[in-house]
């Protein structure tokens, strides 16, 4: 479904990414996990073309999208639910979730989207006329996950939604992915500083180091690696 | 109290609700492009100047080409002047003013606030002296049947009298029914919503699928209408020429700082107490000191309720 091959990137003459390739086939949960500055977010960017590569080609269901600009990208079926949350502060719950469904097939399942929404995260219904800028963090980024989900997405990725989080919150947000996904069979791409929990739901995942994939595979795999067992799960 | 002084007194009231209405409706225009888009614009007056005369050569030509002298068509002329500036402040978005701000703003100083403050003072001038080259530097203002005739109310069993203008008073009820629906537009329609998203965050605008550049020229073209249409009813009762813009530039900031940055429903309101304030210090300060009048009122508000009328404090995080 999607793919990245060779893919260089970086903000400024610095390359960030050095080369990354990795591969999402439908209907997997895919993790990228690794340290602070790795190039994590930086993947995402070149993904919904916020961040244009320098070299390397990006396929999404074979088309590739160095022809599609950024904001055709969530018609396509891409669902960028963003590190740090990126809430519409100054628009009510409800309206960031009707933002959501701006593509046209959002616009379609609306209706059904809206109260599968609101089942998964019922805060957001007690609180849809309220200001997202005045959300809990937690529910900033339930309602980003939602915002994201009302899109009717195929493939969604979500940039480390449990930062800055309580650990009961985060252990509550990747128990709803894990129901969502059931439920949609949704693609997933993930990326985590939460190793233990992302590879445990993950079919399968890439660790990243300063822009290189520098281990991938099933989670099995990963979490059987010495070398992540070590640096990732403190085992 | 004398009769006269209360019919002096209800009469500048009755004056400044109705300029009162005009100058809302010209701060609105600049609070789409000021306060929810974040654009400093100091050609905004300029557009209005365009829209002045852009709605009398639209009055003329129904009259002339068409032969529509009727009372309304004057209002249909300026009402007809929205859509021509829009595509005017679409375009001069699209050229220029992108450069310094939207996605563009992250990546300069001062988010962009500087470049645009030069940018839009020299497409002020520009458009200054171009309308001087164009249209000559007489006065001029916009005919129109009703502006000769009044309702009079009799009050106090007709010892007061009081005179409302009838081109005044159409003009008001213009101005409000042009801010009621787009009130509406902004606050209701997928549009409008879409417009705000991509003011409020322009990365995750993108993300929504919202092309964030288009919504940024659109709000621009569309603020820039609004302020021409106001330019226009204000033309009925004023004349211009193309330096008028200046005087009004600074009422429109005034208004829309006084509303409180980036609400539609405020900044009218803060219009309107400005046109308030200038007709009511008639009554007790020479005419060359309305202006001064308006400042002193301004600076007052300002000190007591800095984020303005209806401004919430901390409304971005
Ligand atoms: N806008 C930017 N301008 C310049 N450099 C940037 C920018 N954003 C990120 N970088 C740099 O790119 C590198 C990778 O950043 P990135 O955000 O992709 O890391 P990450 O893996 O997501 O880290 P984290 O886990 O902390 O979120 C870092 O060295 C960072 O300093
Ligand atoms: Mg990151």
């Amino acid at each position: 479904m999607l793919t990245l091959e060779g893919v260089h990137a970086g903000y400024t003459a610095i390359p960030v990414l050095n080369g990354v390739s990795i591969r999402v086939d439908e209907g997997q949960f895919v993790a990228i996990v690794g340290p602070n500055g790795a190039g994590k977010t930086t993947i995402f960017r070149t993904i919904s073309g916020t961040l244009r590569p320098f070299a390397g080609r990006i396929t999404f269901d074979g088309q590739d999208l160095a022809a599609v600009r950024p904001d055709r990208r969530p018609h396509l079926g891409i669902a960028h639910v963003p590190e740090g949350r990126q809430v519409f502060a100054s628009l009510t719950v409800f309206e960031n979730l009707e933002m959501g469904a701006y593509t046209e097939a959002g616009r379609r399942a609306w209706k059904e989207n809206l109260e599968a929404i609101l089942g998964w995260f019922p805060v957001l219904a007690e609180r849809r006329n309220q200001l997202a800028g005045t959300l809990s963090g937690g529910e900033q980024q339930m309602l980003a996950i939602g915002r994201g989900l009302a899109s009717s997405p195929r493939l969604l990725m979500l940039d480390e939604p449990s930062m800055g989080l309580s650990p009961a919150i985060a252990d509550l947000i990747f128990e709803k992915l894990l129901e969502i996904r059931k439920h949609s069979r949704l693609t997933i791409l993930l990326v985590e500083q939460r190793v233990a929990e992302a590879l445990e739901s993950a079919d399968r995942g890439y660790v990243l180091e300063a822009g290189r994939v520098v281990l991938e595979g099933p989670n099995s795999a990963l979490r059987a690696d010495d070398r992540v067992r070590q640096a990732y799960l403190g085992m | 109290m004398s009769a006269q002084l209360i019919e002096n007194m209800l009469q500048a009231l009755v004056a400044g609700l109705l300029v009162g209405a005009i100058y809302g409706l010209m701060c609105v225009g600049l609070a789409l492009i000021f306060g929810i888009m974040r654009v400093i614009n100091f050609a905004q007056g300029d557009f209005m100047m365009l829209g002045m005369y852009a709605a009398f050569y639209l009055v003329l030509g129904l009259a002339t080409q068409l032969g529509l002298t009727g009372g309304i068509t004057p209002y249909i002329g300026i009402l007809l002047t929205g859509p021509f500036l829009f595509v005017v402040g679409y375009a001069i978005h699209g050229f220029l003013i992108s450069q310094v701000s939207g996605t563009r703003s992250a990546r300069l100083e001062g988010e962009g606030h500087y470049a645009q403050l030069i940018l839009t003072l020299g497409i002020a001038l520009v458009i200054q002296n171009g309308a001087l080259i164009a249209f000559g530097s007489q006065l001029i203002s916009i005919r129109t049947p009703l502006s000769a005739s009044a309702w009079t109310i009799p009050l106090l069993d007709g010892d007061v009298m009081l005179f409302v203008n009838k081109a005044r008073g159409v003009a008001a009820l213009i101005s409000v029914a042009t801010i009621v629906a787009l009130t509406v537009l902004i606050g209701r329609s997928r549009l409008g919503k879409a417009l705000r998203a991509s003011a409020d965050n322009p990365d995750a605008a993108t993300f929504m699928g919202i092309d964030v550049a288009r919504a940024h020229r659109v709000a621009f073209g569309l603020g820039v209408a609004v302020t021409a249409i106001a330019g226009g009813l204000l033309a009925t009762n004023l004349p211009f020429h193309p330096f008028v813009g200046i005087d009004y530039v600074i009422v429109m900031y005034a208004g829309v700082v006084l509303g409180g940055m980036g609400s539609i429903g405020g900044a009218f309101w803060g219009g309107m107490t400005i046109g308030l304030v200038q007709q009511l210090s008639t009554l007790i300060l020479p005419t060359q000191l309305q202006n001064t009048a308006i400042f002193v009122v301004f600076l007052l508000i300002v000190f007591f309720r800095p984020q303005g009328f209806f401004g919430r404090v901390a409304e971005r995080t």
